[in-house]
């Protein structure tokens, strides 16, 4: 099993997770200029809809398979919380993920 | 994203199962309601948990929704029920289903368990009810008003509803205002043909409704528990309209036991 520190982590899922965002918002709002980071929020910074959301959960599982599932990370978090979800949180969460099935 | 083309339209479809591979004890199909909703309304919500009970989610964007197609025409209630049909039919879903609606999803829902009794293995109803004379009426009301404040008056509506509501709901009540702008939805609907109460009474599979407490639809609860064979309602305290998104445990706790209850009937 190879380590590879935290940080690294982070910064390669937030770059991933990145070029995800860029994607949907180019394929759906023609959007190609948006600059992303930990703090920017899918609501009122991206003006992501909740059906956008789940075009994003897929892109997850295309790039990270099972290890990761959106829609349950989502499902056990209040609707106040949903709205207030950073880029940052999400990547949190997937390092988190990864690392849980690197372990298992 | 998986797209499916029933033939008359390409509509967005999620699915999930367990994740274990087990194999799903009963197929239940989530239907949203109307215009400023879709699938992710359930996604999010009550999907994954119903998949980790063992069942095969099945979810979609109606017709004008979501990441389904949106011809400029063609909204009745009879069409969305053509949708569900045509959609388990390339899925190749056959034997009964149960049926979950949120608001007009629970129509639709209902409706079809009226024009197929035999595919309909229970149906709940959250926030809903069959399509009466008077739903009719209440959702030409609703819809005339979204037209005329939102559809021709957007920049005023779509201030006022930041101001006092949230920024989220004027967003969402912009993708609404566009799908009225663009499609005969908004005159469709109250011109749909609706179900007699013999119509009605005839669908005799269990049917839940879970309202919110503090929800006007709340009073409905005598009158169908009344008409309907077999039929069950809850209230859910401190709650409106939004009662889905908003106690999604609670909700699907509600559901999760009627299915559980009416597949173990089954199976006896």
């Amino acid at each position: 099993m190879t380590t590879h520190p935290t940080a690294a982590d982070e910064a390669t899922v937030l770059a991933d997770i990145a070029g995800m965002l860029a994607r949907l918002l180019e394929e759906e709002y023609d959007l190609d200029d948006v600059e992303i980071g930990m703090t920017t929020t899918f609501n009122r910074d991206l003006e992501l809809e909740s059906i956008d959301l789940v075009t994003l959960a897929g892109l997850l599982e295309e790039t990270y398979g099972r290890r990761v599932n959106f829609a349950e990370f989502l499902a056990g978090m209040e609707f106040d919380e949903i709205i207030e979800l950073t880029v940052g949180r999400l990547v949190e969460y997937v390092v988190q993920s990864l690392k849980s099935a690197e372990a298992g | 994203m998986a797209i499916v083309d029933t033939g008359q339209l390409r509509l967005h479809v999620q699915r999930m199962g367990p994740r274990d591979g087990r194999t799903p004890t009963a197929t239940v199909v989530l239907v949203h309601g109307l215009l400023t909703d879709s699938l992710a309304s359930y996604y999010f919500t009550i999907g994954p948990p119903f998949a980790a009970a063992g069942l095969d989610v099945v979810m979609y964007d109606l017709r004008g929704h979501g990441r389904s197609g949106r011809p400029a025409s063609g909204y009745t209630l009879d069409y969305s029920i053509d949708d569900l049909e045509a959609l388990l039919d390339t899925l190749a879903v056959t034997g009964p289903v149960h049926l979950v609606g949120n608001s007009y999803g629970g129509t639709i829902a209902f409706g079809y368990a009226a024009r197929h009794p035999e595919r309909a293995a229970s149906v709940s109803l959250i926030e809903s009810q069959p399509a009466t004379p008077t739903w009719s009426e209440t959702m030409d009301g609703v819809l005339q008003q979204v037209t005329h404040q939102l559809a021709f008056n957007e920049d005023v509506a779509l201030a006022w509803i930041a101001d006092h509501r949230s920024h989220n709901t004027a967003r969402l009540a912009k993708s609404a205002a566009r799908l009225v702008r663009e499609t005969t939805l908004a005159q469709d609907i109250p011109a749909g043909r609706v179900l007699t109460e013999d119509q009605i009474r005839a669908v005799t599979c269990p049917v839940l409704g879970v309202y919110g407490g503090d929800s006007e639809l709340a009073l409905l609860t005598p009158w169908l528990e009344k008409l309907l064979p077999d039929c069950r309602t809850v209230l859910v305290p401190g709650h409106e309209h939004s009662v889905l998104v908003e106690a999604a445990g609670a909700v699907g706790g509600h559901v999760l036991e009627l299915i559980r209850g009416s597949t173990a009937a089954a199976v006896r």
